[in-house]
Protein backbone atom coordinates (compact mmCIF):
# COMPACT_ATOMS: atom_id res chain seq x y z
CA UNK A 1 0.00 0.00 0.00
CA UNK A 2 2.64 2.56 0.72
CA UNK A 3 4.70 1.55 -2.70
CA UNK A 4 1.61 2.82 -4.18
CA UNK A 5 2.01 6.47 -2.37
CA UNK A 6 5.94 6.01 -2.99
CA UNK A 7 5.23 4.86 -7.02
CA UNK A 8 3.09 8.20 -6.89
CA UNK A 9 5.49 10.14 -5.83
CA UNK A 10 7.73 9.21 -8.57
CA UNK A 11 5.32 10.00 -11.44
CA UNK A 12 5.04 13.41 -10.04
CA UNK A 13 8.70 14.12 -9.94
CA UNK A 14 8.97 12.78 -13.46
CA UNK A 15 6.21 14.97 -14.29
CA UNK A 16 7.83 18.09 -13.00
CA UNK A 17 11.18 17.24 -14.69
CA UNK A 18 9.69 16.50 -17.82
CA UNK A 19 8.38 19.69 -18.18
CA UNK A 20 11.10 21.64 -16.41
CA UNK A 21 13.03 20.04 -19.41
CA UNK A 22 10.69 20.87 -21.86
CA UNK A 23 10.29 17.05 -22.94
CA UNK A 24 7.41 15.17 -24.60
CA UNK A 25 7.90 12.03 -22.98
CA UNK A 26 9.80 10.00 -20.58
CA UNK A 27 11.24 6.90 -21.82
CA UNK A 28 13.20 5.61 -18.68
CA UNK A 29 13.43 6.04 -15.43
CA UNK A 30 16.42 4.74 -13.02
CA UNK A 31 15.41 4.01 -9.43
CA UNK A 32 17.41 2.51 -6.56
CA UNK A 33 15.59 1.08 -3.84
CA UNK A 34 18.06 -0.45 -1.13
CA UNK A 35 17.57 -3.50 0.48
CA UNK A 36 16.31 -2.10 3.66
CA UNK A 37 13.81 0.08 2.50
CA UNK A 38 11.19 -1.64 3.67
CA UNK A 39 9.99 -1.32 0.33
CA UNK A 40 8.60 -4.46 -1.50
CA UNK A 41 10.53 -3.80 -4.94
CA UNK A 42 7.40 -5.73 -6.93
CA UNK A 43 4.98 -3.93 -5.84
CA UNK A 44 6.66 -0.57 -6.19
CA UNK A 45 7.15 -1.39 -9.94
CA UNK A 46 3.22 -2.81 -10.16
CA UNK A 47 1.86 0.52 -8.92
CA UNK A 48 4.26 2.74 -11.10
CA UNK A 49 3.18 0.68 -13.94
CA UNK A 50 -0.64 0.98 -13.12
CA UNK A 51 -0.61 4.74 -12.76
CA UNK A 52 1.77 5.62 -15.08
CA UNK A 53 -0.51 5.26 -18.10
CA UNK A 54 -2.71 8.14 -16.86
CA UNK A 55 -0.65 10.53 -18.20
CA UNK A 56 0.41 10.95 -21.39
CA UNK A 57 4.51 12.18 -20.68
CA UNK A 58 4.74 8.97 -18.97
CA UNK A 59 2.23 6.24 -20.29
CA UNK A 60 5.78 4.40 -21.96
CA UNK A 61 8.04 5.31 -19.25
CA UNK A 62 10.22 2.09 -18.64
CA UNK A 63 11.18 1.53 -14.99
CA UNK A 64 14.53 0.24 -14.53
CA UNK A 65 15.06 -0.07 -10.65
CA UNK A 66 18.83 -1.20 -9.59
CA UNK A 67 18.59 -3.20 -5.99
CA UNK A 68 22.25 -3.07 -4.21
CA UNK A 69 23.33 -5.74 -1.97
CA UNK A 70 22.89 -5.94 1.51
CA UNK A 71 25.86 -4.80 3.48
CA UNK A 72 26.37 -6.07 6.99
CA UNK A 73 28.25 -3.81 10.11
CA UNK A 74 30.38 -6.76 12.07
CA UNK A 75 29.86 -5.25 15.54
CA UNK A 76 32.78 -6.98 16.94
CA UNK A 77 35.29 -5.78 14.21
CA UNK A 78 33.44 -3.28 11.99
CA UNK A 79 34.32 -4.94 8.86
CA UNK A 80 31.58 -4.33 5.77
CA UNK A 81 30.47 -7.88 4.77
CA UNK A 82 27.96 -7.82 1.60
CA UNK A 83 25.28 -10.14 1.36
CA UNK A 84 23.54 -12.12 -1.80
CA UNK A 85 22.19 -8.74 -4.57
CA UNK A 86 18.02 -8.89 -3.78
CA UNK A 87 16.43 -10.27 -6.75
CA UNK A 88 12.83 -7.91 -7.31
CA UNK A 89 11.23 -10.17 -6.42
CA UNK A 90 12.38 -10.20 -2.81
CA UNK A 91 10.80 -8.72 -0.19
CA UNK A 92 13.03 -7.42 2.50
CA UNK A 93 12.83 -9.12 5.27
CA UNK A 94 13.92 -11.74 3.25
CA UNK A 95 17.32 -10.17 2.55
CA UNK A 96 17.73 -9.92 6.39
CA UNK A 97 17.09 -13.71 6.77
CA UNK A 98 19.42 -14.88 4.22
CA UNK A 99 22.29 -13.36 6.75
CA UNK A 100 21.09 -14.73 9.89
CA UNK A 101 23.23 -17.93 9.62
CA UNK A 102 26.35 -16.07 8.00
CA UNK A 103 29.26 -15.11 10.23
CA UNK A 104 31.62 -12.03 9.50
CA UNK A 105 34.54 -12.86 6.79
CA UNK A 106 36.98 -11.61 9.08
CA UNK A 107 36.11 -12.58 12.49
CA UNK A 108 33.82 -14.83 12.55
CA UNK A 109 31.40 -13.36 14.68
CA UNK A 110 27.60 -13.81 14.36
CA UNK A 111 26.98 -10.33 15.06
CA UNK A 112 25.92 -9.19 11.45
CA UNK A 113 23.75 -5.47 11.48
CA UNK A 114 22.54 -4.12 8.63
CA UNK A 115 24.16 -1.10 7.75
CA UNK A 116 22.65 1.65 5.21
CA UNK A 117 20.63 0.68 2.37
CA UNK A 118 17.23 2.86 3.62
CA UNK A 119 17.27 4.61 0.07
CA UNK A 120 14.66 5.09 -2.82
CA UNK A 121 16.61 7.13 -4.86
CA UNK A 122 15.67 8.91 -8.55
CA UNK A 123 18.89 8.42 -10.17
CA UNK A 124 18.59 9.08 -13.82
CA UNK A 125 16.19 10.00 -15.99
CA UNK A 126 16.10 9.67 -20.19
CA UNK A 127 13.39 11.83 -22.16
CA UNK A 128 12.68 13.14 -25.51
CA UNK B 1 6.09 25.42 -36.59
CA UNK B 2 7.61 22.90 -35.46
CA UNK B 3 7.55 19.58 -37.98
CA UNK B 4 7.86 17.24 -34.82
CA UNK B 5 5.13 18.17 -32.93
CA UNK B 6 3.00 20.33 -34.93
CA UNK B 7 3.18 23.44 -32.00
CA UNK B 8 3.68 26.86 -32.57
CA UNK B 9 6.59 27.59 -30.64
CA UNK B 10 9.76 27.84 -32.48
CA UNK B 11 11.98 28.13 -29.65
CA UNK B 12 11.86 24.23 -28.44
CA UNK B 13 14.12 21.84 -29.55
CA UNK B 14 13.73 18.05 -30.02
CA UNK B 15 16.92 16.39 -29.17
CA UNK B 16 16.50 12.45 -29.66
CA UNK B 17 16.99 11.71 -26.23
CA UNK B 18 18.38 13.54 -23.06
CA UNK B 19 19.31 11.95 -20.28
CA UNK B 20 19.38 13.98 -16.76
CA UNK B 21 21.23 12.79 -13.56
CA UNK B 22 18.61 13.43 -10.86
CA UNK B 23 20.07 11.23 -7.46
CA UNK B 24 17.09 12.73 -5.31
CA UNK B 25 15.41 10.87 -2.75
CA UNK B 26 11.65 10.26 -3.65
CA UNK B 27 11.26 10.03 0.60
CA UNK B 28 12.80 14.10 -0.17
CA UNK B 29 9.64 15.87 0.21
CA UNK B 30 8.05 13.66 3.66
CA UNK B 31 11.72 14.42 5.39
CA UNK B 32 11.67 18.04 4.74
CA UNK B 33 8.01 17.64 6.17
CA UNK B 34 9.84 16.03 9.12
CA UNK B 35 12.02 18.28 9.58
CA UNK B 36 9.42 21.45 9.82
CA UNK B 37 7.19 19.20 12.15
CA UNK B 38 10.05 18.73 14.40
CA UNK B 39 10.45 22.36 14.83
CA UNK B 40 7.17 22.87 15.43
CA UNK B 41 7.13 20.55 18.09
CA UNK B 42 9.84 22.14 19.81
CA UNK B 43 8.23 25.44 19.55
CA UNK B 44 5.55 23.75 21.19
CA UNK B 45 7.93 23.02 24.32
CA UNK B 46 7.38 19.57 23.68
CA UNK B 47 9.47 16.03 22.67
CA UNK B 48 7.43 13.71 20.46
CA UNK B 49 6.99 9.43 20.38
CA UNK B 50 5.91 7.74 17.59
CA UNK B 51 4.65 4.38 18.49
CA UNK B 52 5.11 1.69 15.82
CA UNK B 53 3.31 -1.76 15.95
CA UNK B 54 0.95 -4.67 14.15
CA UNK B 55 -2.53 -3.95 15.13
CA UNK B 56 -3.72 -4.56 18.45
CA UNK B 57 -0.31 -4.34 20.30
CA UNK B 58 -1.11 -2.68 23.20
CA UNK B 59 -0.20 1.45 21.81
CA UNK B 60 -3.56 3.13 23.20
CA UNK B 61 -3.47 0.86 26.65
CA UNK B 62 -0.14 2.05 27.03
CA UNK B 63 -1.18 5.62 26.59
CA UNK B 64 -4.09 5.02 28.96
CA UNK B 65 -2.43 3.49 31.59
CA UNK B 66 0.81 6.05 30.92
CA UNK B 67 -1.49 9.34 31.55
CA UNK B 68 -2.85 7.51 34.80
CA UNK B 69 0.70 7.17 35.85
CA UNK B 70 2.03 10.67 35.22
CA UNK B 71 -0.99 12.26 36.08
CA UNK B 72 -0.72 16.02 36.04
CA UNK B 73 3.04 15.94 36.12
CA UNK B 74 3.50 15.94 32.53
CA UNK B 75 1.53 17.20 30.19
CA UNK B 76 0.61 15.00 27.90
CA UNK B 77 -1.01 15.37 24.05
CA UNK B 78 -2.10 12.92 21.92
CA UNK B 79 -2.35 12.19 17.62
CA UNK B 80 -4.20 9.15 16.79
CA UNK B 81 -3.47 7.29 13.88
CA UNK B 82 -5.93 4.91 12.17
CA UNK B 83 -7.70 3.75 8.89
CA UNK B 84 -10.84 4.69 10.07
CA UNK B 85 -12.96 5.55 13.20
CA UNK B 86 -12.45 8.17 16.41
CA UNK B 87 -12.05 4.88 18.85
CA UNK B 88 -8.70 5.96 19.79
CA UNK B 89 -8.99 9.47 20.69
CA UNK B 90 -12.37 8.99 22.29
CA UNK B 91 -10.42 6.34 24.47
CA UNK B 92 -7.50 9.26 25.47
CA UNK B 93 -9.72 12.09 25.82
CA UNK B 94 -12.00 9.93 28.10
CA UNK B 95 -8.74 10.90 30.26
CA UNK B 96 -9.00 14.08 30.12
CA UNK B 97 -6.30 14.35 27.53
CA UNK B 98 -6.24 16.19 24.46
CA UNK B 99 -6.06 13.84 21.37
CA UNK B 100 -6.43 14.58 17.60
CA UNK B 101 -7.47 11.53 15.63
CA UNK B 102 -6.17 11.29 12.03
CA UNK B 103 -7.83 8.91 10.15
CA UNK B 104 -5.66 7.68 6.95
CA UNK B 105 -8.49 6.84 4.68
CA UNK B 106 -7.00 3.61 3.77
CA UNK B 107 -3.34 4.10 3.83
CA UNK B 108 -1.71 2.11 5.93
CA UNK B 109 0.69 4.49 7.80
CA UNK B 110 1.16 8.29 8.96
CA UNK B 111 3.33 10.16 6.99
CA UNK B 112 4.36 13.85 7.59
CA UNK B 113 2.03 16.44 5.95
CA UNK B 114 -0.37 14.53 7.92
CA UNK B 115 1.02 14.99 11.21
CA UNK B 116 1.80 18.37 10.63
CA UNK B 117 -2.10 18.70 10.28
CA UNK B 118 -2.66 17.22 13.48
CA UNK B 119 -0.48 19.21 15.46
CA UNK B 120 -2.01 22.44 14.60
CA UNK B 121 -5.12 21.23 15.88
CA UNK B 122 -3.64 19.76 18.87
CA UNK B 123 -2.16 23.23 19.13
CA UNK B 124 -5.58 24.93 19.12
CA UNK B 125 -6.74 21.88 22.06
CA UNK B 126 -3.78 22.98 24.27
CA UNK B 127 -3.90 26.28 24.40
CA UNK B 128 -2.55 28.00 27.75
CA UNK B 129 -1.36 24.63 28.84
CA UNK B 130 0.90 23.95 26.55
CA UNK B 131 3.11 20.14 25.83
CA UNK B 132 5.50 18.26 27.37
CA UNK B 133 5.20 15.06 25.71
CA UNK B 134 3.40 14.38 22.39
CA UNK B 135 3.05 10.60 21.81
CA UNK B 136 2.13 9.51 17.80
CA UNK B 137 0.35 6.18 17.63
CA UNK B 138 0.81 5.08 14.24
CA UNK B 139 -1.80 3.23 12.01
CA UNK B 140 -1.26 -0.53 13.48
CA UNK B 141 1.29 -2.38 11.17
CA UNK B 142 4.48 -3.42 11.49
CA UNK B 143 6.14 -2.89 7.99
CA UNK B 144 5.12 0.55 6.28
CA UNK B 145 5.42 3.33 8.95
CA UNK B 146 8.88 2.45 9.04
CA UNK B 147 9.95 4.29 6.38
CA UNK B 148 8.17 7.84 6.84
CA UNK B 149 9.66 9.73 9.46
CA UNK B 150 7.11 11.80 11.64
CA UNK B 151 9.16 14.59 12.61
CA UNK B 152 9.81 12.81 16.10
CA UNK B 153 12.69 12.61 18.98
CA UNK B 154 11.95 9.40 19.54
CA UNK B 155 10.75 5.93 17.57
CA UNK B 156 9.24 3.01 19.79
CA UNK B 157 8.61 -0.20 18.14
CA UNK B 158 5.96 -2.12 20.36
CA UNK B 159 5.71 -6.23 20.15
CA UNK B 160 3.39 -7.96 22.27
CA UNK B 161 3.67 -11.32 23.88
CA UNK B 162 1.41 -13.24 21.51
CA UNK B 163 2.76 -12.21 18.14
CA UNK B 164 5.69 -14.05 18.94
CA UNK B 165 10.20 -13.14 19.57
CA UNK B 166 10.77 -13.91 16.11
CA UNK B 167 9.56 -10.47 14.82
CA UNK B 168 12.81 -8.70 15.06
CA UNK B 169 14.18 -11.00 12.62
CA UNK B 170 11.66 -11.14 10.38
CA UNK B 171 11.45 -6.99 10.20
CA UNK B 172 14.57 -5.78 10.09
CA UNK B 173 13.74 -2.52 8.28
CA UNK B 174 11.37 -1.39 10.93
CA UNK B 175 13.85 -2.30 14.20
CA UNK B 176 16.54 -0.44 12.43
CA UNK B 177 15.03 2.72 12.82
CA UNK B 178 13.71 2.37 16.17
CA UNK B 179 15.06 3.85 19.48
CA UNK B 180 13.35 2.22 21.82
CA UNK B 181 12.18 -1.38 21.87
CA UNK B 182 9.01 -2.32 24.12
CA UNK B 183 7.85 -5.70 24.80
CA UNK B 184 4.12 -5.62 25.52
CA UNK B 185 1.62 -7.78 27.60
CA UNK B 186 4.42 -9.53 29.60
CA UNK B 187 1.40 -10.64 31.83
CA UNK B 188 1.07 -13.76 29.08
CA UNK B 189 4.42 -14.63 29.08
CA UNK B 190 3.43 -17.99 31.08
CA UNK B 191 0.97 -18.96 28.14
CA UNK B 192 3.02 -18.50 25.14
CA UNK B 193 7.16 -19.43 23.97
CA UNK B 194 7.80 -15.96 23.67
CA UNK B 195 12.26 -15.95 24.07
CA UNK B 196 12.39 -12.79 25.74
CA UNK B 197 16.48 -13.28 25.17
CA UNK B 198 16.43 -14.35 21.40
CA UNK B 199 13.58 -10.64 21.11
CA UNK B 200 16.41 -8.79 22.41
CA UNK B 201 19.34 -9.89 20.81
CA UNK B 202 17.93 -10.04 17.87
CA UNK B 203 16.82 -6.81 17.84
CA UNK B 204 20.39 -5.57 19.17
CA UNK B 205 22.03 -7.18 16.52
CA UNK B 206 19.79 -4.58 14.03
CA UNK B 207 20.02 -1.38 16.35
CA UNK B 208 22.86 -1.73 18.79
CA UNK B 209 21.79 1.47 20.65
CA UNK B 210 18.49 0.19 21.19
CA UNK B 211 16.47 0.50 24.63
CA UNK B 212 14.79 -2.54 25.37
CA UNK B 213 11.36 -2.48 28.03
CA UNK B 214 9.33 -5.19 28.89
CA UNK B 215 5.83 -4.42 30.84
CA UNK B 216 2.45 -4.81 31.34
CA UNK B 217 -0.37 -2.46 30.71
CA UNK B 218 -2.59 -4.90 32.59
CA UNK B 219 -0.80 -5.55 35.66
CA UNK B 220 1.54 -2.53 35.68
CA UNK B 221 4.73 -4.90 35.84
CA UNK B 222 7.54 -2.80 34.30
CA UNK B 223 5.79 0.70 34.37
CA UNK B 224 8.12 1.99 36.96
CA UNK B 225 10.92 1.79 34.25
CA UNK B 226 8.96 3.07 31.45
CA UNK B 227 7.90 6.13 33.69
CA UNK B 228 11.36 6.78 34.78
CA UNK B 229 12.39 6.28 31.40
CA UNK B 230 10.08 8.85 30.24
CA UNK B 231 11.19 11.52 32.84
CA UNK B 232 15.32 10.71 31.65
CA UNK B 233 14.15 11.69 28.10
CA UNK B 234 12.07 15.28 28.97
CA UNK B 235 15.12 16.41 31.71
CA UNK B 236 17.62 15.56 29.07
N1 LIG C 1 -3.09 -9.30 28.65
C1 LIG C 1 -2.85 -8.05 28.22
N2 LIG C 1 -3.65 -7.49 27.29
C2 LIG C 1 -3.38 -6.23 26.89
C3 LIG C 1 -2.27 -5.49 27.40
N3 LIG C 1 -2.24 -4.29 26.78
C4 LIG C 1 -3.30 -4.27 25.93
N4 LIG C 1 -3.98 -5.44 26.00
C5 LIG C 1 -5.19 -5.80 25.23
O1 LIG C 1 -4.86 -5.91 23.86
C6 LIG C 1 -5.94 -5.44 23.04
C7 LIG C 1 -5.46 -4.38 22.08
O2 LIG C 1 -4.96 -3.27 22.82
P1 LIG C 1 -4.87 -1.80 22.22
O3 LIG C 1 -4.21 -0.97 23.27
O4 LIG C 1 -6.19 -1.35 21.72
O5 LIG C 1 -3.89 -2.06 21.01
P2 LIG C 1 -3.41 -1.01 19.87
O6 LIG C 1 -1.99 -1.34 19.60
O7 LIG C 1 -3.73 0.36 20.29
O8 LIG C 1 -4.34 -1.46 18.65
P3 LIG C 1 -4.57 -0.69 17.24
O9 LIG C 1 -4.70 0.77 17.56
O10 LIG C 1 -5.83 -1.28 16.73
O11 LIG C 1 -3.39 -1.01 16.39
C8 LIG C 1 -7.01 -4.95 23.99
O12 LIG C 1 -7.95 -5.94 24.16
C9 LIG C 1 -6.24 -4.71 25.29
O13 LIG C 1 -7.04 -4.85 26.42
C10 LIG C 1 -1.44 -6.13 28.38
O14 LIG C 1 -0.46 -5.59 28.88
N5 LIG C 1 -1.77 -7.41 28.74
MG1 LIG D 1 -4.75 1.84 19.24
ZN1 LIG E 1 2.05 -0.13 3.28
ZN1 LIG F 1 33.90 -9.31 12.38
ZN1 LIG G 1 7.66 20.84 -31.24
ZN1 LIG H 1 2.15 24.46 10.01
Amino acid sequence: MHELSLAQNLLDQLLQLSKQHDAKIVTKATVIIGPFSGIVVESFAFGFNAIKQDHPPTATADLILETPAPEYICLDCNTINTGDAGTTNEHPKAVYETINDKLCSACGSSRLSPSGGTELILKQLEME
Amino acid sequence: MCDVCGCQLHDHHHSDSKIVEVNQSLLEANQKQAASNKTHIEKMGAIAINLISSPGSGKTTLLERTIDELGDSVKIGVIEGDIETERDADRIRAKGVPAVQLTTGGACHLDAPMVHGGLHVLEHFGKGKGFDIIFIENVGNLVCPATFDLGEHHRAILLSVPEGSDKPVKYPTTFKGADLFMITKTDLLQHFDFDIEEAKSEALKIQPDLDILCFSSTTGEGFDQWITYLKNLLSA
